[in-house]
């Protein structure tokens, strides 16, 4: 202690100091800027056309809360054991992690999640019924994530599906080497357990009417999706060997072995020409893929390219047909022309232009298409329909009161992500509008954290966060089946993390623009004027002391605080 | 054991020899071997310390301040203008009383740029509260950098070791290097009276009211007179240990001696020789090296310099609009002196900027003041002369 009343030099330290504290004097005045706590949109989230909320989530994983990670990643989302298999994952493209050691597995990650809350217990709570009632058409991942949200809002949902099975394209579209079937049965089950009745083997237009769904239900939503190829438009293609490639892949996933040529065509470059060459491949036809753009073109998954590849799949890249050569009863040939690439269309892709000349034969037994799918609309109204789309507005509107669109056949997203993301939101829509009887004025974004409110509308990029706190740390690899034991089975092809391998891939988040309470901004704080909430999570800070001089928001490692001018 | 040093090298050595603990610097031309060598060591584990890489001089010695108020052993190294930078926390440290040591290589200061030696960097930091050594050899650099931690942990004020820029910071010479276990027992392991202490948080250094600023500053400049008897006392125990004993100043030939030189630094070896060569004739010079600057030896330079003939004081620095620095202190040292015991001084500023000091300078200050042609009391040696000094002092060619 000093000596308040010193007769000598001795009686005094070396040299000043003070126990009293800092509190004393109330800097709080001084400051024309003011930290806050703000979460702003993590650069992975800013991608998810389902809003998953995944930095909250990869976070709570990596405290070893698993369970709640596992939860709030099904606050919206009914489908995260099957996205965490089919989504083209576009989260990690932009993850802040790939300047520290590559992507966060978030794809792995969001399959971990779904795969261990199969119960209900992990559901939200159900709101209190409101006695309104919802239709659904088509029961694929649009259709089911609508139906989802709304019956946890309370509403009473029915879907109708003209499959024997609920799923749409997840059941008849993706083969079990991408998405076991198990897998989306338990996640159906889990949207039955919220009361959503599935009225399969009923196609609305001929089972039903529509106007029988509109005198039964406050509103239908229709969300049918794409079940149609479109032709090629080549001599030769009404012969009985060559396959409309959604058909040929649904019988093929229902279980069915129809009798096939040894070598078959398959023309395409997207998800289903990838799905049927693989899954010929598996039930021993040799399959060759035909493409008329390049590989850079392609609008297939590139991991499904890729894994195509590795399993020795033959592929004809600025390839398109010109003729099926029939000779005799029999086909023998797929006659092509080579392409080259002119300047981009109306797709932003580079348009292919035959080469003359070029013609050249790919001996094959029979040929499968599949450029391109359209949807069955003859049920909508006419006003709902616009060509082979239905009219829908950015609020999932048709111009028909009380009809509401989503899914490809809405809005052609292309991924059953983006079907998930619709349904999410048109629920929204709906959920409002039944509600106040009023159209919202604008539909919630298609990226946003669903589970609580982004305070400052900005997404985190790598730019924004504070590299002297993060060092390299690699990628796990994601253990995936040998190309020599995939081509024989409809196993699956991906594999999952452990609990461990989660938390381990957790624990590299960076948690971009979210708190993490990782505490820099208290141990920087020269005022003592951050202090630990009690009994809650993170930070609260004390503006009678702050200063308002920034370095917690600089020493923040990811943008989680801002500054704000103050007013006075 | 015997190495090849430079001066740099011959301040690592010292520095790890002193065990120090932290190491918190910045890079600047010519001191950057000193702590290349540093962080090597560290690497190497042949320090046990914490370097920490800082982005600026002011934050390298900010975190010396606050690893020695935690109770660390902790050493930075600069040059000019990063001395310059570090001024605020120089008073800090000198203000705290913490036993930092940092070696300066002099290097004059800019505009314009110059990477050589002068003193002006160190000297300009006179007045606060540093202890202050000039070395003259590779030898006597790593063994003043360890009496440094010695005095200073002794009397609570830190210390610049100070070497001239290439002249010795990078001239290898045969130095003694001692041995860990000897300096061990020479220098305990670091234990503060008062320091940070996380059961009992306080602020350090708060305000302090005009009611006892006074006193704190008062206590500072005891200990400076306390470090006059404590650094002759270390360079004594030095001696017994190693058989090379350290003063505050340093007598050469000056028994007897008429004509005195003064300088401080490498200088000194260049004068030397000339006042061997000068004795050889029969001429009564004698030279006096300045050691420890601060605290001042006044006492001790007024017996030394008493009664001499005349005295001459070479500056490598230059208080404008002044006197030399040394040349100013020294006089006012002599104030109190009997007329007839005080020696008429003559002062030369030379060597600014790096320009070389050659034995011929040296022979040309003294000869001119012992035989009476130059009887100046300041004098610039060896630069341009001026035909008009007021129209030179601001033309522009």
């Amino acid at each position: 202690m000093v000596e308040l009343n010193p007769k000598f030099l001795e009686d005094l330290p070396i040299t000043s100091y003070s126990d009293n504290p800092t509190t004393l004097i109330k800097t709080g005045t001084w400051k024309y800027v003011q930290p806050s706590y703000d979460d702003k949109l993590p650069a992975c989230s800013n991608l998810c056309p389902a809003g998953n909320d995944i930095s909250k989530a990869l976070d709570l994983v990596a405290r070893g809360q698993v369970d709640e990670a596992a939860r709030l990643w099904r606050t919206g989302n009914p489908l995260p054991a099957t996205l965490g298999r089919v989504c083209p994952h576009p989260c990690e493209s932009e993850c802040n992690r790939n300047a520290f050691g590559g992507a966060i597995a978030i794809h792995t990650m969001e399959r971990f999640l779904g795969d261990r809350s199969f119960d209900p217990a992990f559901l939200p709570e159900k709101k209190p019924a409101t006695g309104k009632k919802v239709a659904v058409v088509g029961a694929g991942p649009a259709g089911i994530a609508a139906a989802y949200n709304l019956a946890l809002a309370g509403h009473d949902v029915e879907v109708f599906d003209d499959k024997p099975a609920p799923g749409g394209y997840l059941r008849t579209g993706i083969p079990d080497y991408r998405l076991p079937k198990e897998i989306l049965d338990r996640e159906i089950a889990l949207v039955e357990s919220l009361g959503v009745r599935f009225t399969c083997d009923t196609r609305v237009g001929r089972d039903v009417t529509l106007d029988d769904l509109r005198g039964r239900f406050d509103a239908v939503i229709a969300a049918v999706g794409f079940h149609r190829s479109r032709p090629l438009g080549v001599p030769g293609e009404d012969h009985p060997k060559v396959y409309n490639g959604v058909h040929l892949l649904e019988r093929i996933l229902l279980g069915e072995r129809p009798e096939l040529p040894a070598r078959m065509a398959i023309v395409g470059g997207g998800n289903t020409a990838m799905d049927v060459a693989r899954s010929l491949l598996r039930i021993g036809v040799e399959p060759v893929v035909v493409y008329r753009r390049s590989r850079l073109e392609m609008p297939a998954i590139p991991a499904e390219v890729d894994e195509a590849m590795a399993e020795g799949i033959e592929l004809h890249f600025l390839t398109a047909p010109s003729r099926v050569v029939v000779e005799g009863d029999r086909i023998t040939a797929l006659e092509c022309l080579k392409m080259r690439l002119g300047e981009p269309d109306e797709s932003g892709r580079r348009r292919p232009i035959p080469v003359e000349g070029s013609g050249f034969q790919i001996p094959v037994g029979g040929v499968v298409t599949a450029i391109g799918e359209s949807a069955d609309l003859d049920f909508l109204p006419e006003p709902a329909r616009e060509g082979w789309r239905i009219a829908a507005d950015s609020r999932f509107a048709t111009p028909v009161e009380g009809i509401f669109a989503a899914g490809d056949a809405a809005f052609g997203g292309g991924t059953v992500t983006a079907a998930v993301g619709e349904g999410r939101r048109v629920a929204a829509v709906v959920n409002a509008w039944l509600g106040g009887g009023e159209l919202p004025q604008e539909a919630p974004p298609v990226q946003g954290l669903w589970s609580r409110p982004v305070t400052i509308a900005r997404t985190v990029h790598v730019e924004q966060l504070n590299p002297a706190y993060f060092t390299e740390v690699p990628r796990p690899e994601i253990p995936e089946l040998p190309p020599e034991q995939r081509k024989t089975s409809f196993a699956e092809v991906m594999g999952g993390f452990t609990e461990e391998e989660a938390v381990a891939e957790a624990r590299r988040c960076l948690v971009c623009g979210t708190c993490n309470e990782c505490c820099n901004c208290l141990y920087f704080c020269p005022d003592v004027a951050i202090h630990r909430r009690e009994n809650a999570f993170g930070f609260e800070i004390d503006t009678e002391h702050c200063k308002g001089c920034g370095i917690c928001v600089e020493e923040c490692p990811r943008d989680a605080l801002s500054l704000v001018e103050v007013t006075s | 054991m015997r190495m090849v040093l430079k001066g740099n090298g011959a301040v690592a050595h010292g520095v790890r020899l002193a065990r120090a603990q932290v190491i918190s610097a910045y890079p600047i031309t010519p001191q950057t071997s000193i702590i290349e060598g540093l962080a090597d060591m560290v690497s190497e584990g042949k320090l046990d310390a914490k370097f920490i890489k800082v982005e600026s001089e002011h934050s390298a010695l900010a975190g010396c301040i606050s690893a020695s108020s935690a109770g660390a052993r902790v050493f930075t190294a600069t040059s000019a203008q990063g001395l310059a930078l570090m001024h605020e926390l120089i008073h800090w440290a000198a203000g705290a009383r913490l036993p930092i040591v940092l070696a300066n290589v002099n290097r004059a200061m800019a505009p314009g740029w110059s990477i050589w030696t002068d003193q002006n960097d160190s000297l300009s930091q006179r007045d606060t509260g540093w202890m202050q050594v000039y070395c003259e050899s590779s030898q006597e650099v790593v063994d003043s950098v360890i009496q440094a931690y010695k005095v200073s942990e002794k009397v609570l004020l830190p210390t610049m070791v100070i070497l001239d820029a290439f002249f010795l910071s990078h001239t290898y010479e045969d130095v003694e290097v001692p041995e860990q276990s000897m300096v061990d027992g020479f220098l305990p392991p670091l234990d503060l009276p008062q320091k940070m202490d996380l059961e009992r948080p306080a602020a350090l250094g708060n305000l302090v009211f005009p009611d006892r600023y006074m006193e704190f500053r008062r206590k500072m400049d005891l200990a400076h007179d306390l470090a006059l008897g404590v650094w002759e006392e270390v360079g004594r125990e030095w001696g017994g240990l190693t058989g090379r004993s350290y003063g505050l100043v340093e007598e050469y030939r000056l028994e007897g001696a008429e004509l005195v030189f003064v300088t401080a630094a490498t200088a000194a070896s260049t004068a030397r020789v000339v006042i061997d060569a000068m004795r050889e004739e029969g001429i009564p010079a004698g030279l006096l090296r300045l050691r420890v600057f601060r605290p001042f030896p006044a006492e001790l330079l007024r017996g030394v310099l008493a009664g001499r003939k005349k005295v001459v004081v070479l500056d490598r620095n230059c208080s404008f609009g002044h006197h030399g620095i040394f040349h100013q202190e020294i006089k006012s040292a002599l104030y109190g002196l009997p007329d007839a015991q005080r020696p008429p001084m003559y002062g030369f500023i030379a060597g600014l900027g790096g320009r070389d000091i050659r034995p011929d300078d040296i022979d040309g200050m003294l000869r001119g003041v012992w035989e009476g042609r130059i009887t100046d009391p300041v004098s610039w040696w060896d630069v341009l002369e001026a035909k008009d000094p007021a129209r030179a002092a601001v033309v522009m060619a």
